[in-house]
């Protein structure tokens, strides 16, 4: 039964000839189980629709359970219902066709132009046997909205009448409500070239269908009960429906053998309609969900299809994997950029297959005689048969090895792995690493990797996987690898990268004065992992450029202007001037392109990984600190802050009271008491401005955030200003001063009603070194509460938005000639981008146009 | 390393969609809100960050904050009272921003509107311009009663007669249908003054006497589709984009914006990205019931007996086949089969 291939999917509807024929037993009896806890015949788990105990034997192919697919049954309803899930289709359908000759309403012989696309629809249709061509959507519905309005037949010149329809399933023409076996036999009367015209396929798809007199009963595979600890037998909530539509069916039946009044009938009938509606659908229109005894909702047929936990996203887009590990990460400087170290415990579990060939299997029985770490964990043989290698059957195992076989074997050095972080935002979320044996219980990453994942090690928890054929296995290699994803495609940036004291530490080491004697430079050059001096020395000291140089590649050529001006040179690996700052070796530089462009990913890999090791020991023969003195003011510039902030709070007020006195002159486009809030807003960022300069008179080079902020590696003047002279200006989120929100015109009750000054719009004048004022803390609570909560429906929102964005985009990609087309060929773009550029290669693109 | 004149030419087979997705949905977490300030209009704030990248992408017929720049001619740029005139024949005015209130009287069938007269100072009009302007534009006979205006609306019907005040209020008395509120305001780049709306009708502006046709801006991506067809909206949107992204501070490549919008637009009118738009309207019936509203496609599909030809990204994955795009579109021209046939044939 199983299909080798799937060329297309057809969908249709089943008849009741269909249904009686798939199924293999009528089930009559509204019961499960009989008093000895035995499936009774005829009813909802009877033995031929399979089993699911153990033990017991299917009657239809005599399989057990789990082997057993499970076949179809079905009930014979006395009278037939509708299928409520199709209701709006056969309210269309009622619509477009008249109501004495059931043609459609619509003449496709008449000369419009939708008759015409009509017609070659259709045409189409017939010619090509199974997969003739959709009629679109639009197209579709533009012919619904026409046949709706029709009011006369053109076939029989009949005038309709009203077709009104009502949630779920009932339909009334002219006023009188359609019973389903009337609907049926008016679907019955339309013609399939009818049919064909309103973009139905009659071969698949005969709408009289869609009014049931056989009900299909799926498998009890699709509807298993589970035994209770107490012995309590529980049944799944489909059969739960299907018992309920089978005793509704039977006392119909009695109740219409025995003759009772139509009035009793007319609400069984209701009922049976009821219970076949929320079968399909438990969330019926206009009617309350059938419940189970406890009061939970029942989860029916179309529950089980919907949504993000149901059958679609969760079972067939969502896929469960073996192979894969996941615990905590942490830093480890001394593994390169493209390892991922693997702790023992977890490399001893998981494996990856060993493919036996005949030229291998010495090499694999040597394998397979290990005792110790690597070992080999399992055999697939070449009949697929599944053993676990234990010290029992391992030399019964030796001596039947054969070409073809897999062996198991443990993860081990050098082996290849996928990590992952999620959310995985982007494609650099998942990266193929080098596996490296450590100790510990965590995964360990370089930190020049943790952008791209945007991961940090305050217990964050990353996934590793091992790809285990040899097609995935040269996919992780050749195209995932960490070096190969340095430069984003989002704009062909790199952002694997140093940063944070990788930074700091080559921006120290790079600066023009600095000197190293022998044994700092070789303690450097060592851990980076270079085994030479450089050739250029002065009274046996080295010049910190020239150590850092080592780390080039010997043919480096690089100019570069940087943003003050000055400009970064190297010359045959030998850096002459500039320095290192984020700048020109954080993430997004240009020196990464250009070693990349020249030398390959390979010495890329080797310049980040060394580079990163060399920053972080200079980085820490300095020690690198930051603590309160760092943030400690001179007196003089204390005196000087207070000066600067009466005068801001001196200048506001004086603004205010030229407002106030009406001698304000309002802006081009603004009224006066806008003109008066930029005024402020102007000299309060002018007052912070000064306070920038009057810090970075004030600040100490020997300063160690000072340095950090010059090498940009973290912090910069602004966050002086907030830790030793004042807060600043807070905002709120639509970007203006905090307005009054108290209700007698202020902040807070400590201000007088209408001010509108410095401090009682928000304008907080201490300092994180010498404490918050109440007022000040609970102006910048007022911001940090806002971007909070914004922060948390932003997460939310740009989710959904990229699963929006990927779901439109996934089908598209680049052709031989350029251009861009979907998977069914049609066409986007004519030539990707404009200038059929890789956005990976941009930035190397850019370089090597010098 | 040889530098080959096509090394930095895309690979065939590229899956350019996710990148584009990937590299605009990853940045939209790190947006901020920054909200923008325009001078002289009631509303003087623009959407922006998320919100803003939201509303493009779901090809709003309107933005939360349409918004104009109109370059005036050479002649009176320099001149601002000639522009400040400008922005008071362009500005629209609706009856309700002039009036008090509206009075039906049902019993008499007569309309009674309240103008406001500071109101109307401050628009440079007076009582009995409105008046004849309301009667041009009703065809109904008005008389005008102090700062009232007696409208006879020729009928009882109190429905209609309700219909007809609710339309009154909505009825532009001055200025450019849909143009909305003009003010004057000094371009911050090229420090030329120019007007600037807080609403969007390139159709109504583009024949006023005195601006520069040429250089009208709008972010009203669907306004500039009506006006200028489809590859000026396709325009649009790239341009609404990329300033998005650079007010963010977030750089992203030019060819990113350019696919989606080049995807937004292929059919020739601006699709939404989302279930009615671009993934509603997909070939394959699976990848629209995996994405949304499952049951419906579903229903529909059998319905009307529709075919999936399994080929696209969600179909396979859903069968847990090898998907067509990147390494999995590429096949082997020699198959481990055909050796096994040729060796065969040799024996």
């Amino acid at each position: 039964m199983q299909a080798e291939s799937v060329d297309f999917v057809k969908f249709g509807l089943f008849s009741p000839d269909q249904i009686r024929k798939l199924s293999v037993a009528k089930l009559t009896v509204p019961d499960t189980y009989n008093e000895d806890g035995y499936p009774i015949d005829g009813g909802l788990l009877d033995q031929r629709l399979g089993v699911i105990d153990p033990g017991l034997i299917c009657k239809t192919c005599g399989a057990r359970a789990k082997v057993c697919p499970g076949h179809f049954g079905h009930i014979e309803l006395v009278r037939p219902v509708v299928h409520s899930e199709f209701s709006k289709v056969i309210y269309l359908l009622l619509q477009s066709t008249c109501q004495k000759c059931r043609r459609v309403l619509f003449d496709v012989d008449s000369e419009t132009e939708l008759a015409e696309k009509v017609k070659s629809v259709v045409e189409a249709e017939l010619d090509t046997e199974k997969t003739g061509e959709e009629q679109s959507g639009e197209e579709r519905v533009a012919l619904f909205k026409k046949l709706k309005s029709i009011k006369k037949c053109p076939h029989c010149g009949e005038v309709q009448q009203k077709v009104r329809f009502e949630a779920p399933s009932y339909f009334y023409i002219g006023g009188t409500r359609m019973k389903p076996d009337e609907v049926k036999d008016m679907l019955e009367k339309v013609s399939n070239d009818d049919l064909r015209v309103m973009g139905v396929d009659p071969i698949t798809s005969r709408p009289e269908y869609l009014v049931i007199s056989a009900l299909l009963v799926p498998p009890v595979n699709v509807r298993p009960s589970i035994t209770l600890e107490s012995g309590e037998r529980s049944e799944d909530d489909l059969t739960h429906k299907l018992v309920d539509i089978m005793r509704i069916n039977q006392r119909l039946e009695q109740n219409i053998n025995a003759g009772a009044p139509q009035i009793i009938i007319d609400d069984l009938r209701e009922l049976l309609q009821y219970h076949v509606t929320t079968y399909f659908n438990n969330e019926p229109t206009g009617m309350p969900p059938a419940r189970h005894s406890s009061g939970r909702a029942l989860k029916t047929l179309a529950q089980r299809l919907k949504g993000k936990e149901g059958r679609f996203r969760y079972n067939l887009s969502g896929k469960r994997v073996n192979y894969s590990a996941r615990t905590v990460i942490s830093v480890d400087p001394f593994l390169d950029v493209d390892e991922v170290g693997v702790p023992k415990i977890i490399a001893e579990k998981l494996t990856v297959p060993f493919y036996i060939t005949e030229w291998n299997l010495a090499k694999a029985k040597e394998l397979l005689k290990r005792t110790e770490y690597p070992i080999v964990m399992g055999i697939i043989t070449k009949e697929k048969l599944r053993k676990r290698i234990t010290d029992v059957n391992k030399e019964e195992i030796l001596n039947a090895l054969k070409a073809g076989d897999i062996l198991e074997r443990q993860i081990t050095n050098g082996d290849i792995a996928l990590f992952n972080r999620q959310p995985s935002l982007h494609r650099v979320s998942i990266m193929a690493h080098r596996i490296k044996i450590v100790p510990g219980r965590t995964f360990r990453i370089n930190f020049c990797t943790t952008s791209p994942y945007n991961a940090d090690f305050d217990g964050d928890e990353m996934n590793l996987h091992i790809p285990q054929t040899l097609e995935a296995q040269a996919e992780a290699k050749y195209l995932m690898q960490v070096q190969d994803q340095v430069f984003s495609p989002k704009n062909g940036e790199a952002i694997i990268s140093n940063s944070e004291d990788g930074v700091t530490g080559a921006y120290l080491l790079t600066n023009d004065d600095t000197m190293l004697n022998k044994e700092d430079a070789i303690y450097l050059l060592t851990t980076a992992g270079i085994f030479e001096l450089p050739e250029h020395e002065k009274n046996g000291m080295y010049s910190g450029k020239d150590v850092f140089s080592m780390l080039f590649p010997k043919k480096l050529n690089f100019d570069y202007k940087m943003r003050d001006g000055k400009y970064l040179r190297i010359k045959n690996g030998r850096m002459t001037d500039g320095i290192m700052k984020k700048e020109t070796f954080g993430g997004g530089n240009l020196l990464l392109a250009k070693i990349a462009l020249d030398f390959g990913n390979e010495v890329l890999k080797e310049f980040i990984s060394k580079s990163a090791r060399m920053s972080y020991a200079y980085a820490y023969l300095c020690g690198i600190n930051v603590g309160v003195k760092e943030y400690t003011i001179p007196h003089a510039a204390k005196t000087e802050k207070d000066k600067l902030v009466a005068k801001a709070i001196e200048n506001v007020a004086a603004l205010v009271t030229k407002y106030k006195s009406r001698k304000l002159e309002a802006m081009v486009g603004y009224t006066l008491r806008k003109t008066l809030e930029r005024m402020i807003i102007a000299e309060l960022d002018h007052s912070r401005h000064l306070a920038n300069q009057l810090m970075e008179e004030y600040m100490d080079k020997s300063n160690h955030a000072v340095m950090m902020a010059k090498a940009g590696s973290r912090g910069n003047t602004s966050n002086f200003v907030q830790m030793s002279i004042f807060l600043g200006q807070q905002a709120t989120i639509s970007g203006g001063r905090i307005r009054k929100s108290y209700m007698t015109n202020r902040v807070l009750p400590h201000l007088k009603p209408g001010d509108i000054g410095a401090v009682a719009r928000g304008f907080a004048i201490s300092n994180c070194y010498d404490g918050f004022d109440p007022i000040d803390m609970f102006m910048y609570s007022i911001g940090s509460r806002a971007s909070m909560i914004y922060k948390g429906m932003l997460t939310a929102k740009s989710g959904y938005l990229q699963r929006r964005l990927i779901n439109a985009l996934q089908d598209y990609q680049v052709e031989e000639d350029f251009t861009v087309r979907d998977v069914h060929g049609n066409l986007i773009q004519t030539l990707y981008g404009g200038d059929k550029i890789d956005p990976v290669k941009v930035e190397l693109a850019e370089v090597s146009k010098e | 390393m040889a530098k080959k004149e096509n090394m930095f030419e895309i690979s065939a087979g590229e899956p350019v969609g996710v990148i584009a997705a990937q590299s605009l949905g990853e940045p939209a977490t790190q947006m901020v809100l920054k909200a923008f300030h325009f001078a002289g209009l009631k509303s003087e704030i623009a959407t922006a960050g998320l919100p803003r990248f939201v509303e493009i992408v779901d090809a709003k017929k309107k933005p939360a904050t349409p918004f104009t720049y109109i370059a005036v001619d050479k002649s009176i740029a320099k001149d601002e009272q000639k522009l400040i005139r400008l922005a008071k024949k362009i500005s629209e005015i609706k009856v309700s921003d002039i009036s008090r209130r509206i009075v039906e009287e049902f019993s008499k069938g007569t309309i009674i509107l309240r103008l406001d007269f500071e109101k109307l100072e401050a628009n440079e009009l007076t009582a009995k311009v409105v008046a004849s302007k309301i009667e041009k534009l009703t065809k109904l006979s008005c008389t005008l009663e102090g700062m009232d205006v007696r409208i006879t609306a020729g009928t009882r019907n109190i429905k209609q007669i309700r219909n007809m005040a609710v339309q009154l209020n909505k009825m532009t008395i001055n200025g450019i249908d849909g143009a909305g509120r003009a003010a004057v305001r000094e371009d911050p780049k090229t420090k030329e003054l120019q007007l600037i709306t807080d609403n969007s009708s390139l159709s109504g502006l583009l024949d006023v006497e005195g601006i520069d046709a040429y250089n009208i801006y709008t972010n009203d991506i669907f306004e500039e589709y009506r006006v200028f067809g489809v590859e000026a909206a396709r325009n649009a949107i790239i341009t609404e984009l990329e300033k998005l992204l650079h007010e963010s501070e977030i750089s992203v490549s030019r060819r990113h914006l350019e696919l989606l919008a080049d995807a937004m637009t292929a059919d020739g009118d601006v699709k939404n990205v989302g279930r009615r738009g671009l993934s509603g309207e997909k070939e394959s019936v699976f990848a629209r019931a995996a994405y949304e509203e499952t049951v419906k496609h579903l229903i529909n599909a059998a319905a009307f007996g529709e075919s999936d030809p399994m080929q696209g990204v969600t179909e396979n994955i859903l069968m847990g086949k090898q998907i067509m795009l990147g390494t999995g579109r590429v096949e082997l021209a020699v198959k481990k089969e055909d050796i096994a046939k040729s060796k065969k044939e040799k024996k």
